[in-house]
């Protein structure tokens, strides 16, 4: 190997001071990521601190390597499989190394966008509402933020009061540049827009001349160089009576994954408050008063929060019913799923005359669940949507499109199958009706891929002239819900 | 109902300003949006409307295949889409009969079918096509990065030599950078470490892209940033690096500290008329204001 010749004629201390000029490392701590003929070099010293081989790790985007494993175990079954070859230099310094391969093996056209894969989807950064996004609050100075009142939020220039004619641009209105008028007061600008609860992008094309809101503090980066103006159109109120002699008051909850200095509650004459925007669903909360966490002793609404205490809990959006009938004997029933992060202490079910039931609110989308009696996980039995007695049960809340697959009436079973339930093939079967073969399921905003499943045999949607190809060749029915 | 405020003749009047010129010339202004990195327009394929990807790096318009099934098609063993392998992918290709997009018209235009469902899935946006340098090769064009703006002109064959765009008139505001046009793909030379190289200057390159077969005395000048794995369209997943690149020359002038991604680019040998070293991507292009004269074979990168 040509790499480890190289190594070879320095010595152990030559390298390290060759080293620092790229990674700087202390004594002891070689390590460094290189590439020469080709190849990537990674040289690492056995007696590297685990605080220095985690940051390195890190830095370099290296987690699936199985360094740990190679450097502190000796084992290189992981680094070999992943094609690296490893060379050690002396009894201290080890080396890998890997040619760089081609990706390329299609048309160079279709290849070349492959080097997006680290970026914010688009729908991410400029959806024409809320797509994902959980929480959001604003912070503008030298004005309030804009008003909404019957979901009509007016947007608010300051000054250029000289100024021949200013628009409003934004994710609402497709980013026209002269869609939205706006019209000039004896303070500025001002443009009526109706907007649902979520998160909005906008600029204002002031003289032709497109401009960030100066007064707002909230601003996003569109992926590189475009800075825009973000507004949350806020859905709830968050407030706190007296502290007034508290120092600061911050809220902190599962929508801001309990962050205990990020949401700044503002002063009131009579205590604090933060207007926040909130997906549909079930929050749990807690504020934080000059660092001691204390419960919302206004809200009667509450769960444990897994260290002998309670969360307040605020739900946004209809409750569904989680109901199991029987387990009459048992002491203990929880319900967890995807909708609260699989947590397990979280959802107690209260028992009734036939069995345990909970009321839980859950914002549109597809999920799955479990319950957990006296610690046991078991699928909801009186849930058709179970597709393994041991697996997980599904949930549709709010569904909003129908599939349907005409025809194929001496068909056994029929199930549908896409992004929208993992490509599980036997999770949503499909019902026989005089239209066809149906089933009702909640599609995001964007792209869905899927199939239907006949009798065991994956096909296209022969009605939906739309699909692409797949890793399979085989293609997959594409369709796009709209706003 | 967040489009009540404002009537879809409103929105279709606001899109291409247009200005008076002689017969065959034509100029207009096109705003854009962006996905992630992506410069994205709205464009018109006999009836039917959709986004568009502007793409320096393709040599002509493809139409994304899962919209256009329909359409007949010839299926072409073209050299430039050969695989690494040298063993030719047949490219479907069928003619539009009427395309247009600002105000240029184009009639009978022929075009590649591809299936362009990756691009779609990763930036979550419906993707008609790809505008390549073929619809291009008579126009100046300028892309305003900071105001999401095309500035396009069709030259004229009548049209004086003295044509100039208002913003090309302070000549001290940009440098001026010659390119070859090889198989409908803008070639720049640039050099590094006294070597002399060829990048191709594509506008949907997301990053600049440096060759990882290139001599070891160019690529002691990057300094390794981070590892990437990259997909390709087969899912299968290869190593990558991201990197900056301490000095290049382009157009005689030093920019230094160049953000890459080093890979294999052995394919653009099979690809392009001769391999090409690198990719100037939108990093580099983005940076303020870009423009081609692709009648004079003319980059102008703005300071």
């Amino acid at each position: 190997m040509r790499g480890s010749f190289i190594i070879k004629i320095l010595t152990v201390w030559g390298m390290i001071i060759f080293l620092q000029l790229f990674a700087a490392p202390v004594f002891g701590q070689v390590k460094s990521y290189t590439i020469k003929d080709g190849k990537m070099f990674i040289r690492l010293d056995k007696n590297i601190s685990d605080a220095s081989l985690d940051s390195f790790i890190t830095q370099f985007n290296l987690s699936d390597l199985g360094l740990w494993d190679f450097l502190r175990k000796n084992k290189v079954d992981s680094v070999v499989k992943q094609g690296w070859q490893v060379v050690t230099e002396s009894e201290t310094i080890y080396v890998i190394s890997k040619k760089i391969e081609s990706i390329s093996d299609q048309t160079n056209i279709t290849a070349k966008n492959i080097f997006n894969h680290q970026d914010l989807s688009f729908s991410a950064l400029f959806p024409a509402v809320s797509n994902r996004v959980i929480m959001g609050y604003n912070r503008f100075k030298n004005k309030d933020a804009f008003r909404h009142n019957d979901s009509i939020v007016t947007f608010y220039l300051r000054g250029h009061k000289n100024a021949k004619r200013a628009y409003l641009a934004g994710s609402f209105n497709d980013w026209s540049p002269a869609a939205q008028a706006m019209k000039l007061t004896d303070s500025g600008w001002i443009a009526h827009v109706k907007l649902k609860p979520g998160k909005y992008w906008y600029k204002f094309v002031v003289d032709g001349n497109w401009m960030v809101d100066e007064d707002n503090q909230l601003r996003e980066n569109d992926g590189r160089g475009n800075i825009n103006s973000v507004f949350f159109r806020t859905n709830t109120l968050f407030s706190l009576k007296g502290y007034t002699n508290a120092r600061n008051v911050f809220l902190a909850g599962s929508f801001n994954e309990w962050k205990p200095k990020n949401l700044r509650m503002n002063r009131t004459a009579d205590g604090w408050e933060l207007p926040l925007y909130l997906v549909d669903g079930t929050h749990m909360y807690k504020f934080v008063v000059d660092g001691k966490w204390i419960r919302d002793e206004k809200n009667p609404s509450k769960a444990p929060d897994g260290v002998h205490d309670f969360n307040s809990v605020i739900t946004i959006g209809k409750p569904h019913v989680f109901s199991l009938k029987g387990y009459k004997e048992a002491n203990r029933v929880m319900l967890a799923g995807s909708f609260n992060d699989w947590r397990d202490f979280e959802l107690p079910m209260k028992k009734t005359a036939d069995g345990w039931e909970l009321s839980y609110v859950i914002g549109a989308g597809n999920y799955e669940y479990k319950f957990i009696v006296d610690g046991k996980w078991i699928s909801d039995p009186g849930n058709p949507l179970t597709p393994n007695r041991d697996g997980n049960s599904y949930l549709i809340i709010e569904p909003n499109y129908t599939f349907i697959l005409k025809g194929f009436e001496n068909a056994k079973q029929v199930y549908v199958a896409g992004d929208f339930n993992s490509w599980n093939p036997t999770a949503f079967p499909m019902k026989k009706t005089k239209e066809g073969w149906t089933f009702r399921v909640h599609l995001p905003m964007g792209k869905t891929r899927y199939k239907f499943i006949v009798d065991g045999n994956w096909i296209l949607d022969p009605d939906n002239k739309l699909w692409e190809q797949n890793e399979h060749r085989t293609g997959n029915s594409v369709i796009w819900i709209d706003q | 109902m967040f489009f009540t405020l404002v009537s879809p003749k409103q929105q279709e009047a606001a899109l291409p300003s247009m200005e008076l010129l002689p017969a065959d010339s034509v100029s207009c202004i096109i705003p854009f949006t962006r996905a992630g990195n992506l410069i994205m327009v709205k464009a018109r394929v006999d009836t039917i409307d959709g986004n568009f990807i502007l793409d320096t790096g393709a040599p002509g318009l493809v139409l994304n295949i899962t919209y256009f099934r329909d359409y007949p098609t010839t299926e072409s063993l073209d050299e430039e889409q050969s695989g690494i392998a040298g063993s030719a992918v047949g490219v479907k290709r069928t003619t539009v009969k009427e395309f247009s997009f600002g105000s240029l018209d184009y009639w009978n235009q022929k075009a590649d079918l591809i299936d362009l469902g990756h691009i779609e899935n990763s930036k979550g946006v419906k993707i008609l096509g790809l505008l390549g340098i073929e619809l291009f090769k008579q126009c100046e064009m300028i892309i305003d990065y900071e105001q999401n703006l095309i500035h396009l002109h069709r030259i004229g064959r009548k049209e004086s030599s003295g044509y100039k765009h208002s913003l090309l008139e302070d000549t001290s505001t940009y440098r001026i950078v010659p390119f070859e046009l090889t198989d409908n793909r803008i070639i720049v030379k640039t050099s590094m470490a006294g070597k002399k190289l060829k990048f191709v200057v594509d506008c949907a390159a997301e990053s600049n892209v440096l060759d990882s077969r290139l001599p070891n005395k160019i690529l002691e000048q990057v300094t390794i940033t981070k590892r990437v794995v990259l997909t390709g369209s087969n899912n299968r997943k290869v190593d990558a690096l991201f990197g900056d690149l301490e000095s290049i020359k382009i157009g005689g002038e030093e920019v230094s500290n160049l953000p890459v991604l080093i890979t294999n680019l052995e394919y653009t040998c099979f690809a392009y008329a001769g391999c090409v070293d690198g990719v100037l991507g939108f990093d580099f292009l983005s940076m303020h204001k870009i423009g081609f004269n692709f009648v004079k074979r003319k980059m102008y990168i703005w300071k």
